[in-house]
């Protein structure tokens, strides 16, 4: 487990994060779909799948770990490792917020809010954690600014989105009488709302892995808070 | 995390240990138990056959008594690594291994040490034998003042496995091919063979450190042993003679065991399978896969010295 198993064990660990990737942007198509198709077994299979991304995500951190307390990396090295170490938080929190998303496919009714475009800001988060790994990857501080630039366009149509719930929840309650009608409508919308935050969050999430990588690569905290 | 992880470790380990673990003085108040506690953490279990079982060995040079009751049994074909501060007795239990304590009057060896469970201690062994299946490289390089080459040579000569003497040729007998090939060979696991194969006849004492080492290393590797001891073999070199040596290290660990007794402790960390701790008064600590001993000891003592608290 010298310098040069070292060195493969610093790809192994880039392999895997990027590996857990993937399979969390599978997690969120899967689940965006699902929430427009209403298909619960793809749903279903985003609920059961977290345990798996869990127990990968606890893998390479061990990863992580025994490469800081064996092999006691330094410089770029030990930027990439505390870099990968915290991008892995955020990956699990993605598929976490994936599981969210199914979740409410399973339960929704699919009221139509024709002024929200569910689908349009998934297509955006799910570039956004797309973007952040490649920028991870090839080590692309333009990117890494590209997309914290992006998120503040994503963070405003999301709260766009909020507010054309809000608004129709209003002018549609004031004309209705029936209890039960109003109550389904509110559920509705309480679970898109839900849906809307959760998507700005991945955006969020895709900055933090965007972040870490400007530390990365230059040693620069600009985008970390 | 660190902090958290510190705490999980001083709660488990008393817990499971019975002890009160005073952090405040980074010692272990244990009493009556400490003896049982040190059998149960160098209790090390492995799966695979043991290559060196020891048992209960003390050693004494005179009146001190140097090693202390250690057991501990050695998988084959991995790297141990054997770590402590000065005096702690590792390089003791080292030369054990192969005898080398024979060789200093005062010392007195108790104990079993075996090898593929054939007694080395025994009355009848056989001590070329025995050196020839467990060579040894020390900290210091010392190879003979003598050709690259011959260096290698040397030992197969002696165990009469080549002659490419006079007499042998006028005896119908010629291993110098066999020479060049077992010279290559060594060279070659050795990771020097590139560095010096233009110049085999010039004499080893002008090599760097770093290459006389590996040099030790192809003449410990060309008499064929099964285990190979080295008593800080890096520590006299700068870090890029040292990486070439920790990475033969691990490439020789897939053939040979290999027993490492190292100063530096992430020497140990980045090239040992398992690490055994020594500490003052030639007491083994704690014996387990080395990133256990590195991320979570049992023991106080053991916590304290690998982060430089104490020792």
């Amino acid at each position: 487990m010298s310098r040069e198993s070292y060195q493969q064990e610093l790809s192994a660990l880039r392999e895997g994060v990027v590996a857990l990737s993937e399979t969390v942007v599978d997690r969120l198509e899967l689940a965006l779909s699902s929430l427009a198709t209403g298909e619960t077994a793809a749903a279903r299979r985003v609920v059961d799948g977290d345990g798996e991304i869990n127990d990968r995500y606890l893998e390479l951190e061990q990863k992580c770990i025994d490469l800081f307390a064996l092999q006691q990396p330094v410089a770029s090295d030990l930027r990439f490792v505390a870099a990968s170490f915290k991008i892995l938080t955020d990956l699990e929190r993605v598929a976490d917020l994936a599981t969210n998303l199914a979740e409410y496919a399973l339960e929704a009714s699919r009221e139509v809010f024709p002024e929200v475009d569910v689908q349009a800001l998934g297509v955006s988060a799910i570039e956004m954690v797309e973007l952040a790994v490649e920028a991870y990857t090839e080590a692309d501080t333009a990117a890494c600014f590209a997309i914290d630039e992006y998120d503040d366009s994503l963070d405003q149509r999301c709260a766009e989105a909020s507010d054309a719930v809000v608004r129709h929840l209003i002018e549609r309650e004031t004309a209705m009488a029936d209890d039960d009608t109003v109550q389904r409508l509110l559920d509705d919308a309480s679970r898109l709302l839900l849906t809307i935050r959760d998507l700005e969050r991945v955006g969020d999430h895709a900055v933090n892995v965007a972040a870490r990588t400007l530390y990365m690569v230059e040693n620069d905290d600009a985008l970390i808070y | 995390m660190s902090n958290a992880l510190n705490e999980s470790k001083t709660e488990s380990s008393s817990e499971s240990a019975g002890v009160t673990a005073d952090v405040s003085t980074g010692t272990t108040t244990a009493g009556e138990s400490d003896e049982q506690i040190r059998e149960e953490w160098s209790n090390y279990h492995f799966d695979g056959p043991a290559k060196l079982s020891v048992e209960d060995l003390n050693v004494y040079y005179g009146t001190d008594h140097a090693l202390k009751d250690v057991s501990m049994e050695i998988p084959e074909k991995s790297v141990t690594a054997l770590i402590g501060p000065s005096g702690c007795g590792k390089s003791t239990f080292l030369r054990c291994l192969n005898r080398m304590n024979d060789r200093i009057k005062t010392a007195r060896v108790e104990g079993s040490v075996e090898l593929d469970e054939t007694e080395i201690y025994d009355a009848n062994a056989n001590l070329v034998e025995l050196r020839k299946r467990i060579g040894m490289v020390f900290q210091q390089p010392n190879p003979f003042p003598k050709s690259i080459r011959d260096n290698i040579s040397y030992g197969p000569r002696k165990h009469g496995d080549i002659d490419t003497g006079l007499l042998a040729r006028l005896l119908g007998r010629d291993d110098t091919e066999e020479e060049s090939e077992l010279v290559e060979r060594s060279l070659k696991q050795a990771a020097l063979w590139e560095e010096v194969s233009d110049r085999l006849d010039d004499n080893a004492l002008g090599l760097s450190g770093g290459q006389q080492q590996r040099l030790c290393i192809a003449r410990c590797l060309a008499v064929d042993p099964e285990v190979i001891l080295m008593d800080e073999p890096a520590s006299a070199l700068d870090p890029i003679a040292t990486s070439k040596i920790e990475d033969l290290v691990e490439e020789l660990s897939k053939q040979y065991t290999v027993v490492i007794v190292t100063h530096n402790m992430q020497q140990a960390a980045r090239i040992s399978d398992q690490t055994a701790v020594f500490l003052t008064g030639g007491e083994l600590v704690e014996y387990d896969d080395t990133d256990k001993i590195f991320e979570n000891p049992e023991s106080q003592r053991v916590e304290d010295y690998i982060t430089g608290k104490f020792g």
